[in-house]
C-alpha cells in the first residue's frame, strides 16, 4: 500500500512536468504559425484613423499585455500564469478568461464525443469478439467488412448523409444545434428529451465511423486468445461455453483497455468535423476557430486541455491496469 | 484357429465391458491446401479398466491427435473422419451431443496437457478456476470441491493454500504441471490421459510426479493412457503398449513381453536406439532414415518401408495389419513370422 503511494505521487509529480513540458512546446510552435492577431488588430485600428500611440494603447488595454513584449517574457508569463491556474484571456472573445470559454465547450464536446466513444466502443468490442468467432464464415466476414468500410468513410460525409436520410429525406429526427432554441436550458424533461433527440445523430455518426478501429483491434486480440493453450484447456475439461467466452473476453479486451482510455484523453480535442456539420459549440469547433483567427492563449489553453487529459487518462491507466490483469501487480 | 472368428465376436463383446474406452477404426485428417494429410489411420485401440497403457511414438506420429480423437477434441484443421470410441462400452464419445459430451469431458475422462503449464487462464485464481470447473459440472458441494483440491495438491507436494490463492504466472513450471494434474483428478474422472506430460520437468521431479501417478491410479483404480516419447517412462509406467509410428500402431501389447522381444523394426529400432547408462555410448544406434513427414503419410504398402532394415519389394505393394504373434503381442509387419 505504501509504495502504491508512492508510485502514485511520483506520477502525479512526472505527470505535472510533462504538462509543463508539452505547454512550453505548445506556447512557441502556436507563435511559430504565419500571422499574428495583435498587428492585424494593430494595423485594423491604424486604419480607423488612430495614431501609432493610441492603437498600440488601445491593443494594450483590449488584451491586457503588452504586444511587443519580448517573447521569452510572454513565456515567463504564460507559465507563471499556468502555475496559478490562470490560463490567459482570449483574444477573440475579447476579454473573457480562456478557462471559462474552454469550460463552457467541454460539456457540449462531452456529451457528443463521450456517448460516441461509449457506443462505438461496445458495438465494436461486441463485433470482434462475433466476427472473430465466426471469421470463416460469411457473416463474419460481413463484420469485419462494414467495420473497415464505415471506418474508411470521412466523418463529415458519414455525418450529411445521415443528416440527408433522417431530416430531410425522412424527417424524423432534428438537425444542427444542439437543443431546441424555443425550450429554455434547465433540468426538465422537455429539455433533456430535446438534448437527447439533438444528440442521436451526431452520436451515431461518430459511432458508425469509429467502431470499425475497435472491431479489427478487438477481432485480433480475441483471435491470439483463441490459439492460447488454456482456452483448447478449458474446452477439455468441459467448461461451459459461456464461461470460455468470459475468459476469451477477458483475456482479449486488456489490450483495448489501453487504448480505451487513451482515447477518453483524447476525446477532449472534440471531433471538428461532427460539431461542425451539427452546429456544437464543443471543444472541437472552439479549436478551429481559434485557429483561425490566431488567438493564441485560446489554442493554448484547448491545447493544453488536450495534453492534460491524455496525460491523466494515462495514469489512470496503469493504475487501473494492475486491477484488471494480476500479471502487472508487483 | 480354425473357428476363432465366431469366438473373436463374443470375447470382443466381453471385453469391451471391460474397457474404459474401446475406439475402432479411427481416421483423423488435417487439411492443408495440398489436400488432406491422414494423420492417425485405421487405429483400433482399448484401454482396460484400472490399467495403465503406455502410448509411444515419435513426434508427429499422431499420437496426441489420437488421445484428442478420442476426446472427439481434434482441433481445426484436423477432422475426425470415421470411427467409434465406446466409453465403458456404452455412449459412443463421437456421436453424443455436444453437452453430454462436455459433462463427460473433464468429469469422466481427466486430460493433463502436453503444455500444462500454459492450461490454465492467467487472469483468474487456481482456487476461483477450480469452482468454474465445478460449476460447470454441477458440483453441488463447492467447498468440498475445493477441500478435495487441497488434499490432492498436498499429495503432490505443493503449499495448497498458497496455491490456490496463486495466478498461473506466480507458480513454477513444476508447480503448475501438478496443478494441472490435480485438475484432471479433482473431480474423480476414472479415466485420465496424460499427454507428453512429464516432458517439461526435469528427471527429479519428473520421477516424483511418476510415483504420485502411480499411486493414485493404483488407489483409485484409474485408467490411464500416458502418452510419451520417452520409451524409459513409458517402460517404467505402464503396464500395456502401443507403438505408434506415422499414424498407425504398429505394435502392441504387455509392456514387459514387447520390450523384452520386440517384433516390429521400429520397435526393435527404438529399443537399440537407448543409450545404455555404462558401456560405451556407442552401441546406442540411432534409427536410420528420417522422421515420417506428410510424404510417408501419403505413400502406399508398410509406412515404415524407407526405414525398415528387413524390408522387401512386396512391403510397397500393401499396408500391413495388427496381427496377433502371441497372446495379447500384435505387429503389423509382413516380415515378423517369417523372421521370428
Amino acid at each position: 500500500m505504501r509504495s502504491f503511494l508512492i508510485r502514485l505521487v511520483w506520477r502525479i509529480f512526472s505527470g505535472i512536468l510533462m504538462v509543463l513540458a508539452v505547454a512550453s512546446l505548445t506556447f512557441f510552435l502556436i507563435r511559430l504559425m504565419p500571422g499574428d492577431p495583435v498587428s492585424a488588430q494593430y494595423n485594423q485600428l491604424i486604419m480607423q484613423g488612430m495614431t501609432p500611440v493610441q492603437a498600440e494603447n488601445q491593443v494594450k488595454v483590449m488584451y491586457g499585455f503588452i504586444p511587443d513584449e519580448p517573447v521569452g517574457e510572454q513565456f515567463i508569463n504564460y507559465i507563471w500564469g499556468l502555475l496559478h491556474f490562470d490560463f490567459g484571456q482570449s483574444i477573440s472573445y475579447e476579454g473573457i478568461g480562456v478557462s471559462h470559454i474552454i469550460l463552457t465547450a467541454a460539456p457540449w464536446t462531452l456529451i457528443l464525443v463521450f456517448t460516441g466513444l461509449i457506443a462505438s466502443f461496445l458495438i465494436g468490442v461486441l463485433a470482434g469478439v462475433i466476427s472473430a468467432i465466426k471469421r470463416s464464415s460469411p457473416s463474419g466476414t460481413v463484420l469485419t467488412v462494414s467495420g473497415s468500410l464505415l471506418h474508411g468513410v470521412p466523418q463529415f460525409v458519414m455525418g450529411l448523409l445521415l443528416a440527408y436520410l433522417f431530416t430531410a429525406l425522412w424527417p424524423i429526427l432534428p438537425f444542427g444545434a444542439p437543443y431546441d432554441s424555443s425550450i429554455d436550458p434547465g433540468f426538465n424533461w422537455p429539455f433533456i428529451s430535446s438534448l437527447m433527440s439533438h444528440a442521436v445523430l451526431p452520436v451515431v455518426t461518430y459511432a458508425l465511423s469509429s467502431y470499425g478501429g475497435w472491431l479489427l483491434t478487438m477481432k485480433s486480440s480475441v483471435i491470439t486468445v483463441l490459439g492460447d493453450d488454456f482456452i483448447l484447456a478449458s474446452e477439455i475439461r468441459g467448461l461451459k461455453s459461456s464461461t470460455i467466452v468470459g475468459y476469451i473476453a477477458h483475456n482479449a479486451i486488456l489490450p483495448l483497455f489501453t487504448l480505451f482510455t487513451l482515447s477518453i484523453g483524447f476525446m477532449f480535442g472534440g471531433s471538428v468535423f461532427i460539431e461542425n456539420i451539427f452546429d456544437y459549440p464543443g471543444l472541437g469547433n472552439l479549436l478551429l476557430k481559434s485557429i483561425d483567427t490566431r488567438d493564441y492563449p485560446l489554442m493554448s489553453g484547448a491545447f493544453l486541455l488536450i495534453t492534460i487529459a491524455v496525460i491523466v487518462a494515462n495514469i489512470i491507466t496503469d493504475f487501473l491496469y494492475t486491477f484488471v490483469d494480476p500479471r502487472i501487480r508487483r | 484357429m480354425s473357428d476363432t472368428s465366431t469366438v473373436n465376436t463374443e470375447s470382443t463383446f466381453k471385453e469391451q465391458q471391460k474397457m474404459a474406452i474401446s475406439a475402432r477404426n479411427i481416421n483423423v485428417v488435417y487439411a492443408t491446401p495440398t489436400g488432406d494429410i491422414p494423420a492417425v489411420r485405421n487405429v483400433d485401440i482399448d484401454l482396460p479398466r484400472g490399467s495403465i497403457t503406455g502410448i509411444i511414438g515419435e513426434s508427429g506420429s499422431g499420437k496426441s491427435t489420437l488421445i484428442m480423437a478420442i476426446m472427439n477434441a481434434v482441433t481445426k484443421p484436423g477432422k475426425i473422419t470415421s470411427g467409434s470410441v465406446l466409453l465403458n462400452g456404452e455412449n459412443d464419445m463421437l456421436q453424443l451431443s455436444s453437452e453430454k459430451q462436455r459433462k463427460i469431458r473433464g468429469k469422466e475422462i481427466g486430460f493433463v496437457f502436453q503444455a500444462a503449464q500454459n492450461s490454465l487462464n492467467p487472469l483468474r485464481r487456481i482456487g476461483q478456476q477450480i469452482l468454474d470447473l465445478g460449476r460447470a459440472h454441477e458440483v453441488h458441494d463447492l467447498r468440498a470441491l475445493i477441500k478435495y483440491a487441497k488434499e490432492l495438491l498436498i499429495r503432490l507436494g505443493l503449499d495448497a493454500d498458497r496455491v490456490l490463492a496463486s495466478f498461473q504466472h506466480e507458480l513454477s513450471g513444476g508447480m503448475r504441471q501438478r496443478v494441472g494434474i490435480m485438475f484432471s483428478l479433482v473431480l474423480n474422472a476414472n479415466i485420465v490421459f496424460l499427454d507428453e506430460s512429464t516432458t517439461a520437468l526435469d528427471m527429479l521431479s519428473q520421477a516424483s510426479v511418476l510415483e504420485i501417478i502411480r499411486e493414485l491410479q493404483k488407489e483409485k483404480n484409474l485408467t490411464i493412457a500416458f502418452v510419451s516419447h520417452d520409451i524409459g517412462v513409458i517402460a517404467d509406467l505402464s503396464e500395456r503398449i502401443e507403438i505408434f509410428y506415422a499414424g498407425e500402431i504398429v505394435e502392441e501389447g504387455k509392456t514387459s513381453e514387447v520390450l523384452a522381444s520386440p517384433k516390429h523394426p521400429y520397435t526393435k529400432g527404438l529399443i537399440k536406439a537407448i543409450p545404455k547408462i555404462s558401456g560405451d555410448i556407442d552401441a546406442a544406434e540411432p534409427l536410420k532414415g528420417s522422421s515420417p513427414d506428410y510424404r510417408t503419410f501419403k505413400q502406399e504398402g508398410c509406412l515404415f518401408y524407407d526405414r525398415c532394415p528387413i524390408r522387401t519389394d512386396s512391403c510397397r505393394d500393401s499396408r500391413p495389419e495388427l496381427n496377433i504373434t502371441s497372446g495379447y503381442h500384435k505387429v503389423a509387419c509382413f516380415r515378423v513370422d517369417a523372421n521370428d
